[in-house]
């Protein structure tokens, strides 16, 4: 109730004075003072919270409590009379479906919140506790907090992701929110430094974290410009490369050091990086590498050959007028993933006559984001579904096409997911000039060496345990990519923040402590306590914002970002379509629970 | 999910029940919408209609509902709850009573309960539902609890006590929402849970112009004008002192009802009479003044015009100024230079007035009774003190004036009208009554302005296309002359005027002349006029029409007209825009706007989250 009352938004009359009430009386009756209330007037205000309370948090903090005085009253009363009790252990966490589904748990109620309050600085401030990249995220992020959102029972989604990047692009430029060193409490001695491999969001996201506690972070980066897979394998016309450098250049505000062209495996090793005084490091080094097609005379050096992450890069260097790179002809990608949208839309914008998606399974299977296969859809790619290449044809020396078969879909398995099986005698060919293979990555060969001592799972990415992501050698932790496999920047921020509580764990203690708001949300998940439960009575619907775009005519032509940022009015209406879907849960326990990091 | 036509009410029928009794309902229209058509009453407090308003924070207007095909019932706030076919409603069950009123008592248990000294007191949204609800006991209250609240009374102009502040967050909707200003947010959590202003700035510093539309909305006492009337009176006891009083043209349209006439009633004369009574030495108009600036910002203006300036703003709304300076002090150089009404009644009257009376100007005070708040911070604007003697002593809101009838318990339905008889500065023109609405300025200034190019009168002076009622009105007037076709603007609340002044400033606009009155209807819904309960600018057209007859009904209606006017450039100014009249009835902005920048480690501070890292 503490914990309720602290956090209340204090807008909705129950709630706010609720909350007070019944801790003050609960307070008193433990400590054995005489209460303002007695039990009834505490269970006629619970009562009340309840069921009149504007959202979730008034509606279930007082639940347990209630339960309580209606099942053990007579315990209770039992305990009043004996006078004061001791202190109960236990946890109080109050969290809602958004929350628990974001990777880095970040409080999305509490920044639209914020937003409704006319502090959007304050909302980004909510997201800048877990992470630097707030505008990157805005303009990528998958979200799974959209897919958990409650308020797809009465109409649409919010649009959580819209609104982070308004207030990212709201605080920027001239109105940023300036970081500085004086935002590090406890700066610690110059020999607490820490090495993070790789500048892309899980070292970044990392480096932020290790410097606001106060260590010395390099950053070795095998590229000379921070970002990793964020500059590289996400175009520009999704996320201008000046939104991306505003958000890495905070690790310089806050003190942090980019070392560029310093890659793993080839200017170094991870005993190097001991050996130069690091106390401990963290590998981020992504998976950079193409993964082959594995189909009949693939050769990935015959020119019009290449892999999704390779010509993304090529794509990045053109823009970035490093390299001008141009195509013309038929361009085939081959893959239904974010890179494979990624790599038709650009090919687009480098002068494609046309652009071709060939990928084995239906549209519904597609691993890519819906909203980009119908932006490529707009902007003309012809997808080719249920098609898969088998043999590679080259003529003079480069490639002139490739030969595809038609698939089928085979029975459900056990799973109830369809597999795909080639369909005899569909094998036909398609004319080419550039063929994209873009079905997935892996950590790029050399990196690691047998010497380096780290492990490597079946998958081929780094072994790691992931409760605290350390990998087989102490003092070495890894996330993103490149112990995960290819997957999403949220998830490669988490991992960063995640990966910077244990540095600092291990450090200080020379171990990693336990996190009970971690083994919390064990509790919860394992118990689905936070299944969806729908909207049991009605709520007027009003549907979302869209961001403004660009004409899909006039867009396919340039690398120009192609959503734009929506309006403060669009955004307070916006922010007022969350329904605020807190739970509070509780677990009493025996003993007194350890504190994270201690 | 069905998906509803929220667009067009009433499109969809369903069918409900209330309290049993069967109810037609409209698709997307809430519970409590649907109540009151069929006459049923729910207590509400935060909600407000008229702004379309519905934050559902007070959780008072609780009604029971059990849908079609369900077997248990639910407590909703009919405020937001939608209308949905089958449904039952219940809004008077026992335990429902008990829950609204034990909602009211837990209202009143961080509420500052000091009624009696409260500005707000018997006309208190809060103390009428408790009354509604039969609240009969109030356990909970701990004054502990709101000694610590904030009470910003760094203003000249409004004093908010979040003491009194119940959550309704109707002023942060009309400032963002309905005025496009956006300088309140909700500031803190919990308990302590307030209104502030944006980046912790206090009101007399931050993005707040005072145009006080907010002090329309607010249900209590928790926003307010500071209250003048003692020192208004002090003067007015003082024998030493000779007190000049004016009040504004919307005064005289937006005052009966408070004495139980009918809004819109002209009380003009009663005014006079009461003003006499209370013992104001000299009662002067403000629609005087109005002419005036219509002389001075007429010949400014078609010099402007001459000069291919464009295009010049208008400049008699002091909440306007503020807006500029706040938000726009690029625009500066358009706003014409001349004084307000009131400014320029006040600096004649400590100079002119004298003079022409024989008296001391050191023992005249001047008062204005103004629909404004505004007004009180123009009076402090250094430009407006000559060696810390200011233009105008005192401005009284049309509510203080009311307040100040109430003290001397003058009734004013009962007296007899009397008439201005000050030969210098009270006799005015239709141009000058009609200031106090939207349009009025401009079809005042047109009145003029044509005469002085051509020579003679406007043919048919009352221009209808000026007098629409949406937000921003355009038009094209033939001026003729070497002046020809100009195009004006008259623009009525500060959202539509940020869209102007955007479209100015982004260059795509033609415009030669605009008129901008920060309030929504202009001055007859001004920021210090009269506050209606659960409602907003009820009576701005009865208001309107009635400034429209005065008009219709002067012997002289246009400003160059107005012999008072003629005999004070024939006797002290010269002619308008000379340099007497400059020095004495034109003035000049100052850039104030507030850039300010944070730091991560100020915001991180103030935010209360679980789970929070740093």
């Amino acid at each position: 109730m503490d914990q309720a009352a602290e956090q209340s938004c204090g807008k909705c009359t129950p709630c706010r004075m609720g909350t007070v009430l019944v801790r003050d009386a609960l307070d008193a009756l433990r400590h054995g003072r005489k209460s303002p209330l007695d039990l009834a007037a505490i269970e006629t205000l619970a009562d009340q919270m309840t069921a009149t309370s504007m959202c979730g948090l008034g509606q279930t903090c007082a639940r347990a409590l209630l339960a309580a005085l209606r099942s053990f009253r007579d315990v209770i009363e039992a305990e009043i009379a004996r006078g004061a009790q001791p202190e109960q252990n236990g946890l109080a966490y109050m969290t809602a479906p958004c929350i628990e589904a974001c990777p880095s748990r970040i409080n999305v109620p509490r920044y639209i919140d914020y937003i409704r309050d006319g502090k959007p600085e304050h909302s980004l401030g909510v997201i800048l506790q877990k992470y630097p990249m707030a505008a990157t995220c805005g303009r990528v992020c998958v979200r799974f907090c959209e897919m958990a959102c409650r308020r797809k029972f009465v109409d649409e989604a919010v649009g959580i992701k819209t609104l982070k990047r308004y207030v990212a692009d709201q605080q920027s430029g001239d109105k940023a929110l300036k970081f500085g060193r004086e935002l590090i409490s406890q700066p610690l001695g110059a020999d607490m430094r820490v090495a993070v491999v790789g500048a892309g969001p899980a070292g970044v996201s990392c480096a932020y974290h290790l410097l606001l506690h106060g260590y010395h972070v390099d950053i070795l980066e095998a590229m000379r410009e921070p970002g990793g897979m964020a500059a590289i394998g996400i175009p520009a016309y999704r996320l201008p490369k000046h939104v991306l450098h505003s958000e890495t250049d905070i690790i310089t505000e806050l003190g942090g050091r980019f070392l560029f062209e310093r890659a793993l495996g080839r200017d170094f090793s991870i005993d190097d990086l001991f050996a130069r005084g690091y106390r401990a490091v963290f590998l981020a080094i992504g998976c950079q590498q193409g993964i082959r097609l594995g189909v009949e005379d693939e050769d990935p050096s015959v020119p019009g050959y290449k892999s999704g992450i390779g010509f993304l890069l090529e794509v990045h260097d053109h823009v970035a007028g490093l390299k001008s790179v141009s195509l013309s002809g038929e361009v085939i990608v081959v893959g239904g993933g974010n890179v494979a949208m990624d790599c038709a839309r650009s090919a687009l914008r480098m002068g494609a006559d046309k652009v071709h998606v060939v990928y084995r399974r239906t549209r519904e299977d597609m691993p890519a984001d819906s909203e980009e296969v119908e932006a490529a859809i707009a902007e003309g790619v012809v997808f080719h579904f249920l098609t898969n290449p088998t043999r590679i044809v080259t003529g003079d020396g480069r490639i002139t096409g490739v030969e595809v078969a038609g698939m089928r879909q085979t029975a459900p398995d056990g799973h109830g997911r369809r597999g795909v099986a080639p369909v005899p005698g569909t094998e036909q060919i398609m004319p080419c000039g550039t063929l994209i293979a873009a079905i997935g990555q892996q950590v790029v060969k050399g990196a690691l060496t047998a010497e380096d001592g780290i492990a490597f799972d079946r998958w081929n990415c780094v072994a790691i345990d992931p409760l605290d992501l350390s990998t087989s050698r102490p003092g070495v932790f890894a996330g993103g990519d490149c112990a995960s496999g290819p997957s999403t920047l949220i998830h490669a921020m988490a991992n960063g923040l995640k990966a910077s509580r244990s540095i600092d764990d291990w450090i200080r203690l020379g171990r990693v402590t336990f996190q009970p708001r971690t083994r919390m949300r064990e509790i919860l998940n394992d118990n689905k306590m936070l299944a969806d439960d729908a909207v049991e009575v009605p709520v007027k619907p009003q549907y979302r914002v869209h961001h403004p775009e660009l004409d899909p005519t006039v867009r396919k032509l340039m690398f120009e970002e192609v959503e734009q940022t929506i309006s403060p009015e669009q955004a307070y209406r916006e922010a007022k379509r969350c329904m605020r879907c807190y739970r509070t849960y509780s677990v009493i326990t025996e003993r007194a629970i350890p504190e994270a990091g201690a | 999910m069905d998906a509803l036509d929220t667009t067009a009410p009433g499109a969809t029928e369903l069918t409900a029940t209330i309290n049993g009794k069967t109810v037609a309902g409209r698709a997307g229209e809430t519970i409590l919408d649907c109540a009151r058509r069929h006459g049923v009453y729910i207590p509400t407090l935060c909600e407000l209609h008229d702004i379309d308003h519905a934050p559902g924070t007070c959780r008072v207007c609780l009604v029971e509902i059990k849908m079609k095909h369900a077997d248990k019932t639910h407590l909703v706030a009919s405020c937001t709850t939608p209308m949905q076919d089958g449904l039952a409603i219940d809004t008077r069950t026992p335990e429902l009573r008990e829950m609204q009123r034990l909602q009211v008592e837990l209202l009143l248990a961080d509420h500052d309960q000091d009624c009696a000294t409260c500005i707000r007191h018997g006309k208190c949204d809060l103390q009428d539902v408790a009354q509604f609800v039969g609240l009969r006991q109030n356990r909970f209250f701990d004054p502990a609890r709101v000694a610590a609240r904030p009470v910003d009374e760094s203003s000249p102009a409004l004093i908010r006590n979040m003491k009194r502040c119940i959550r309704c967050q109707r002023c942060i909707a009309i400032c963002r929402d309905g005025q496009g200003v956006d300088a309140l947010i909700q500031i803190n959590s919990g308990l302590d849970t307030a209104v502030g202003l944006r980046h912790g700035l206090t009101q007399k510093n931050s993005a707040c112009v005072t145009c006080g539309q907010c002090v329309l909305v607010c249900p209590t006492g928790a926003l307010g004008e500071r209250d003048e009337t003692d020192r208004a009176l002090e003067m007015m006891y003082d024998p030493e002192l000779i007190t000049v009083v004016q009040f504004a043209p919307a005064v005289r349209v937006g005052f009966g009802e408070e004495f139980g006439l009918p809004p819109g009633t002209n009380v003009e004369g009663q005014i006079i009479t009461a003003l006499r009574m209370l013992g104001a030495s000299i009662v002067l108009d403000t629609n005087w003044g109005a002419d005036l600036v219509i002389m001075e910002e007429g010949t400014e203006l078609l010099h402007r015009l001459k000069e291919r300036k464009r295009p010049t703003f208008s400049s008699c709304c002091p909440a306007w100024i503020n807006f500029v300076e706040r938000h726009y002090p690029d625009i500066m150089p358009m706003l014409s230079s001349t004084k307000s009404p009131q400014q320029c009644v006040g600096a004649l009257a400590k100079t002119y007035l004298p003079e022409k009376m024989g008296i001391d100007p050191a023992r005249i005070r001047v008062i204005s009774i103004m629909p404004c708040i505004a007004k009180k911070d123009e009076i402090v604007r250094r430009q407006l003190i000559h060696d810390g003697v200011p233009e105008v002593d005192v401005v009284l809101s049309t509510r203080e004036f009311a307040r100040l009838l109430q003290r001397e318990r003058i009734d004013l339905k009962s007296l007899e009208p009397s008439t201005f008889d000050n030969p210098y500065m009270s006799e005015y023109s239709g141009a000058g009554a009609i200031f106090g609405t939207t349009g009025g300025v401009m079809e005042a200034a047109l009145r003029t302005m044509y005469y002085v190019v051509n020579g003679r009168e406007l043919e048919h002076i009352e221009i209808e296309q000026l007098r629409g009622f949406e937000g921003v009105r355009t038009a094209t007037v033939e001026l003729g002359g070497d002046i020809g076709a100009v195009k004006i603007a008259m623009c009525h609340g500060l959202k539509p005027t940020r869209q102007i002044v955007e479209e100015v400033r982004s260059g795509k606009s033609d415009l030669d002349f605009v008129e901008i009155m920060a309030c929504p209807g202009g001055c007859v819904d001004g920021g210090g006029t009269l506050r209606s309960k659960k409602a907003y600018l009820p009576y701005a057209l009865k208001r309107r029409e009635t400034l429209f007859g005065i008009d219709k009904n002067r012997p002289v209606r246009q400003s160059h007209r107005n012999a008072q006017v003629q005999a004070l450039y024939r006797d002290y100014l010269g002619a308008p825009n000379s340099e007497k009249a400059h020095h004495l009835l034109h003035t000049y902005y100052t850039d104030r706007k507030i850039e300010m920048t944070q730091t991560v480690r100020e915001v991180w501070a103030d935010i209360k989250m679980i789970g929070k890292v740093y």
